[in-house]
């Protein structure tokens, strides 16, 4: 699952001759380890500062009470920038870009490896004045396409208020915490829309502290770098596989010091044996992960019905009818979130995977319609779609094919499973209160189905 | 009413006999030799042999026990690792003291091809490691049976002055007719009759069965010094008749004696007759029953049911 | 139900789960896998399941039937290898195909004294890594020649060394005293209780069925961890049928007047495997939210003397019931489970045939009368060794785990029922024979926990 070429390019002599040769030089990706700053240097925060209480001034203030160097204009400063944050919640007209976005292109040379680029803007809105629908429309296509201009490890990405967030709320400076942190490693040219939901201010190191998650499909691969991380962020974990899966499962529910229950979540009765399991062990339940899931690939035209249907039954069905159970339990009520795994392939779809993506499509339809469901209670439900993934899946992808699936994106590799967790432990953490029914993309900004 | 065995009625050598005491106990491989050459003089034709048996007992004093020779005894037996000696191992101790009375020029019978009958030995008192053991041998009783002459070769082991184990083996040399007079009852046949009444009791199967390997015979030979060439090995078995080697009679009355085990009490008696040898490898199937009056009885059968063996193991509470 | 230590009374222990690794066959998924390996991977499960990383427990009392004279700490050093404290201690037992359940009854006993609050009880057996000796002849030779100081000496010890010396000894299951195998003992046994080849074929189908049942409804999702690639228990055949039963042929008892009636398919073949039991006080349970499957009750060990053939090697589970059902004030209609240990099919038959013959119980259980008949519906409802398998040690854990979730899903059925009492009988070698009585605990009201 190591990705050779992504180390060979960046060390001693062979990462000379690539440079000579001109090949991709994927960088090494800024990943999360404890006790690191949240940027790697100083933050330059760009935006309209017309008056006091302004949102960029906003933003500024709380990144400045995080005790990072926050700078409101470019300067010549010796330190490489660690990212740059335009706030562009208050343009009006394409015009008032112009001077924002220049200004960030101005530093973007002196960047550190791992910098990070947010944009924010409001949700253009139907009722909208042309050119402020245009305005804020523009920002979209501009965070697009800087993530395919930024290298060594440098990501864009944007958060989108709607529905009248505050700038300054912890509903956005949460996720915005996030986009700069180097948890967001392979998340790149994605904008995230944000509500207006009520958020309490969390601590970013222990986001999950007291809180119960549950993960289903936690036995191997990207289902146990999700229990790990949630482990991390302070969950207890209770971890669900498959019987036949157990000794794996064991292995990580005593890695990260929660619990196994082996469980086939298509039966019956899932939903109730998880919500019993977590309600007799843990004493609540705040976070499922629906991970677990299978593909059957083939072409539509050689498809039997046991492909079909057992995919469908795994990735959407269960899902479904796990969270039926969930929603009408008085165990899941404290803020409570459902974070299920969707795809790539239910976005842009894949030849050979008419099941898989419809599947995937399915859960992204399901978080969709599930999210204002959970709203009273503060709840929410979020899909995470992973694009390419080094695991012992990928592994199996003959090299050619996996070479150029890796490369197809702009930071050039795959994503780890570590990658799509961190994800899932955003959208699981509180601090995500105000995002709900999105699909949020860990691809690196993949080529096809942006 | 259990009759009393042979090793509880004799008391002590017959009166007249003389005792002669032996410096140590002699080495058997040596009493062989001049058993061999005996036997081939008493086959010689024409030579006159002696009709009674020497008013002669052999006496070695002072004898002590090997800590190692009983162990290993008791590791090829089954016996519990006690300090007390089992009544097989006395038997060993004295074999050697009984043989050299059975090689003395005036013995009457060839000492090779005299088959082992029975036996009785009983523990009078318990004879355990370190006692000075003082043993004496002799053989009684020249009578006249159906096949040959059989007698009694008789032995004792005191401790203190005080008689703790006798035992009686009775010999059968067959096709030898020194005596006349009434003949005595057949040991085959009792066991054959003791066989067939396990069969009607309607037990079903063996309680214990012996798998003995072929080496049984030489591991017997080891501890007990009897290297009869009848139980060494298959060719040495053949020139003497045999189509294998044939276990010792006594390893596998011992046997039944150590599957009684603890339950025969400090003082005891023990009583055998054989049947049919039991050819190397080889397996016994045995059968236990025990009486109101804690007396055990065995038989040994070979799988089709031809007799071995059977006796008793008769606690003296 | 809480109850705490008084001095005139000891306090309760329960079994609060288990977890086994699937039993594979000789030779078979765990064919290079040690007793350290599999009940390792069995203590492992046990602790993913109930979340007992870092817990320092009690005591971990477990053992395995044959076992290396390097495992002379076995447990210990597979608790060492789990992820529980390190300061967790623990020591060996055995006693036998009885190993397991009696670790269970001495670590309820110190539950139930206050010596411990928590505990796992164990056992494991691998006759495909069976130790092997070398024989005496060698055994003597290499320890001569490790004592010696120089090299002439310990080439001199080996100078005693015959080729047939070199033969390995491979260890005996048969009875030392009786040089029978148990399948020959209780061929002898069978044929003494008139039990048919049928009704033993008949106790072999519904182990297979019910076991594989068991699976099928998910009752072992909580009970097994898969190990090695083996999800399921290796010689489990859930479409086996009273046909392909019936066409074996007969492996024991062939040399008695009897018609041999004891077969593969009704005897419970060698197997690897391993199981753990967790056990606790009411106050360790409840501290850290673990369900109290079900109370030990007492247990009674017996023993008859097989040896000069008085009594069946496999019939001392018969007395101990007695006695134990006595001592409690039970009679065999008390039971709601019944699990007798399927070491043959003719063990669950001549043992409910005793407790039904008058003069038996009378002669030789000193019983009034007979003890009585058990629903055949009560007994080994999940399938027992036959179907599973039976690695000696392993097997006690696999039975009181599972009874005990049994137990706890009739009392969740009827909560307003209960409690629910199980009997558990084991025979073993040596003619040992253990039982113990479970019971299900009534949730009390307001307690939906």
């Amino acid at each position: 699952m190591t990705d050779r070429y992504t180390h060979l390019v960046n060390t001693g002599f062979t990462a000379t001759l690539a440079k000579r040769l001109g090949l991709p030089q994927p960088a090494i990706l800024r990943r999360f380890s404890a006790g690191d700053p949240l940027v790697p240097g100083p933050v330059l925060v760009l935006g309209p500062d017309t008056h006091d209480g302004s949102d960029s001034d906003a933003v500024a203030q709380h990144l400045l009470g995080l005790d990072l160097d926050v700078h409101r204009s470019p300067s010549t400063g010796t330190a490489r920038w660690g990212a740059v944050v335009l706030v562009l919640t208050e343009i009006e007209r394409v015009e008032d870009l112009s001077e924002h976005v220049l200004a960030a292109g101005s530093v973007l040379k002196q960047t550190a490896r791992g910098a990070r680029v947010v944009t924010l803007v409001r949700e253009p809105q139907p009722d909208d004045a042309p050119a402020l629908a245009a305005a804020r429309q523009a920002v979209d296509g501009f965070t697009r396409s800087l993530a395919k201009e930024l290298r060594g490890g440098a990501t864009a990405n944007g958060l989108v208020l709607a529905g009248g967030a505050a700038a300054g709320g912890e509903g956005v400076l949460a996720p915005l915490r996030w986009f700069l942190s180097a948890r967001s490693a392979f998340v790149d040219g994605q904008l995230l829309t944000v509500g207006p939901a009520d958020v309490p201010a969390q601590d970013d190191a222990r986001p999950l502290e007291g809180r119960v998650a549950v993960v289903t499909g936690a036995a191997r691969g990207i289902g146990a770098a999700i229990a790990r991380t949630l482990a991390r962020d302070g969950a207890a974990v209770v971890c669900v596989d498959v019987p036949a899966a157990g000794e794996h499962l064991a292995k990580v529910a005593n890695e990260v010091r929660g619990t196994a229950l082996q469980l086939d979540i298509t039966a019956d009765d899932a939903g109730e044996r998880i919500v019993a399991h977590a309600r007799a062990r843990h004493g609540r339940l705040d976070v499922v992960v629906h991970n677990a899931g299978i593909t059957r690939d083939k072409l539509l035209a050689n498809m039997d019905a046991a492909r079909w249907d057992s995919v469908l039954a795994v990735n959407t069905a269960a899902q479904l009818r796990i969270n039926d159970v969930l929603l009408a339990s008085d165990l899941f009520r404290d803020a409570p979130r459902i974070v299920s795994l969707a795809s790539t392939s239910g976005i842009a779809g894949n030849r050979g995977q008419t099941n898989y993506g419809a599947s995937k499509a399915g859960v992204i339809g399901m978080v969709r319609a599930t999210s204002p469901l959970l709203a009273d209670v503060g709840g929410t439900a979020n899909a995470v779609a992973p694009g390419f993934i080094e695991t012992e899946m990928t592994a199996r992808i003959p090299f050619a094919t996996r070479e150029v699936a890796r490369r197809l994106n702009s930071l050039q590799q795959g994503g780890q499973p570590v990658d799509v967790a961190e994800a899932v432990a955003f959208l699981g953490s509180p601090g995500a209160g105000a995002v709900s029914g999105q699909v949020l993309r860990v691809c690196g900004q993949n080529l096809v189905g942006a | 009413m259990t009759v009393l065995p042979p090793s509880r009625t004799v008391t002590g050598p017959p009166p007249g006999t003389r005792v002669e005491t032996l410096p140590s106990v002699p080495g058997l491989g040596g009493l062989y030799v001049r058993g061999a050459a005996g036997s081939a003089a008493a086959q010689i034709p024409g030579r006159t042999t002696a009709t009674t048996l020497p008013a002669v007992a052999h006496r070695v004093e002072g004898v002590r026990v090997d800590p190692g020779h009983l162990t290993s005894y008791q590791h090829l037996l089954g016996e519990t690792g006690s300090d007390a000696l089992p009544s097989g191992f006395c038997h060993v101790l004295a074999f050697p003291v009984a043989t050299a009375v059975m090689v003395r020029t005036d013995f009457p019978l060839p000492l090779l091809g005299m088959v082992h009958v029975a036996n009785a030995a009983s523990v009078l008192r318990p004879v355990h490691l370190g006692d000075a053991l003082d043993v004496t041998a002799w053989t009684q009783d020249l009578r006249a049976h159906r096949r040959g002459t059989q007698l009694d070769v008789c032995a004792e082991i005191a401790v203190d002055g005080e008689v703790a184990w006798r035992g009686i083996s009775t010999y059968l040399a067959k096709g030898v007719h020194l005596v006349g007079g009434a003949e005595s009852s057949d040991a085959e046949s009792s066991v054959t009759a003791d066989a067939s009444d396990q069969e009607s009791s309607g037990e079903v199967g063996a309680s214990v069965v012996w798998r003995l390997s072929a080496d049984v015979g030489r591991a017997y030979g080891a501890v007990s010094g009897d290297r009869n060439p009848i139980h060494m090995s298959a060719l040495s078995a053949k020139a003497f008749g045999f189509p294998r080697a044939i276990a010792h009679g006594m390893y596998t009355a011992a046997r039944a004696l150590a599957d009684v085990g603890a339950r025969r009490g400090p003082t005891y008696d023990w009583t055998v007759e054989f049947a049919k040898p039991v050819l190397l490898p080889g397996r016994v199937d045995v059968t236990y029953t025990t009486g109101a009056d804690g007396a055990w009885t065995y038989a040994g059968r070979s799988s089709s049911g031809r007799p071995h063996l059977a006796g008793t193991v008769i606690p003296n509470a | 139900m809480t109850t705490s230590p008084t001095p005139s009374s000891p306090r309760e222990a329960y079994v609060l789960g288990g977890n086994r690794i699937p039993f594979g066959k000789v030779g078979g998924a765990y064919a290079r896998s040690s007793n350290q390996d599999m009940l390792t991977a069995a203590l492992d499960g046990l602790v993913a399941r109930y979340g007992l990383q870092g817990e320092r427990l009690g005591e971990i009392v477990g053992g395995a039937v044959l076992k290396h004279s390097k495992d002379f700490n076995l447990v210990r050093e597979s608790a060492l290898g789990t992820a529980l404290d390190p300061r967790t201690p623990a020591f060996d037992l055995q006693q036998a195909c009885a190993t397991g359940l009696e670790a269970v009854i001495t670590v309820s006993n110190k539950i139930r004294l206050g010596q411990i609050e928590s505990a796992i009880a164990g056992g494991v057996d691998s006759t495909s890594d069976a130790p092997v000796a070398v024989s005496p002849g060698l055994r003597r030779a290499l320890l001569t020649a490790a004592r010696a100081r120089d090299l002439p000496t310990r080439l001199k010890a080996f100078a005693k060394v015959r080729p047939a010396d070199l033969a390995p000894d491979a260890p005996r299951t048969d009875e030392p005293r009786t040089g029978l195998s148990m399948g020959e003992h209780q061929a002898v046994t069978t044929a003494r209780w008139g039990i048919t080849r049928e009704a033993q074929d008949e106790i072999a189908l519904r182990s297979h069925h019910n076991l594989a049942a068991s699976y099928e409804r998910g009752f072992q999702d909580d009970l097994v961890t898969p190990y090695r690639g083996l999800v399921r228990d290796q010689i489990l055949r859930p479409d086996t049928s009273a046909e392909k039963l019936g066409k074996l042929s007969p492996v024991f008892g062939k040399r008695l007047d009897h018609m041999p009636t004891m077969t593969a398919g009704n005897s419970t073949p060698l197997s690897d495997g391993a199981s753990a039991v967790l056990l606790g006080s009411a106050d360790w349970a409840a501290a850290r939210n673990l369900p109290l499957l079900a109370r030990v009750v007492d247990a009674e060990t017996a023993a008859v003397d097989f040896v000069h053939g008085h009594e069946g090697l496999l019939m001392a589970p018969v007395h101990a019931v007695a006695r134990l059902l006595t001592r409690q004030g039970l009679t065999l209609g008390d039971l709601d489970l019944v699990e007798i240990h399927e070491a043959f099919a003719s063990v669950v038959l001549t043992t409910q045939a005793a407790w039904a013959d008058d003069d038996y119980c009378r002669t030789e259980l000193g019983l009034p009368g007979a003890l009585g008949t058990i629903d055949p519906a009560k007994v080994n409802v999940n399938g027992s060794s036959l179907a599973a398998g039976h690695p000696f040690a392993a097997t006690g854990g696999r039975i009181v785990a599972q009874t005990a979730k049994q137990l706890a899903e009739l009392q969740a059925a009827s909560p307003a029922a209960g409690p629910f009492r199980a009997l558990v009988s084991i025979c073993a070698a040596g003619g040992l024979g253990v039982a113990a009585i479970l019971e299900s605990v009534p949730t009390t009201e307001g307690d939906p926990r």
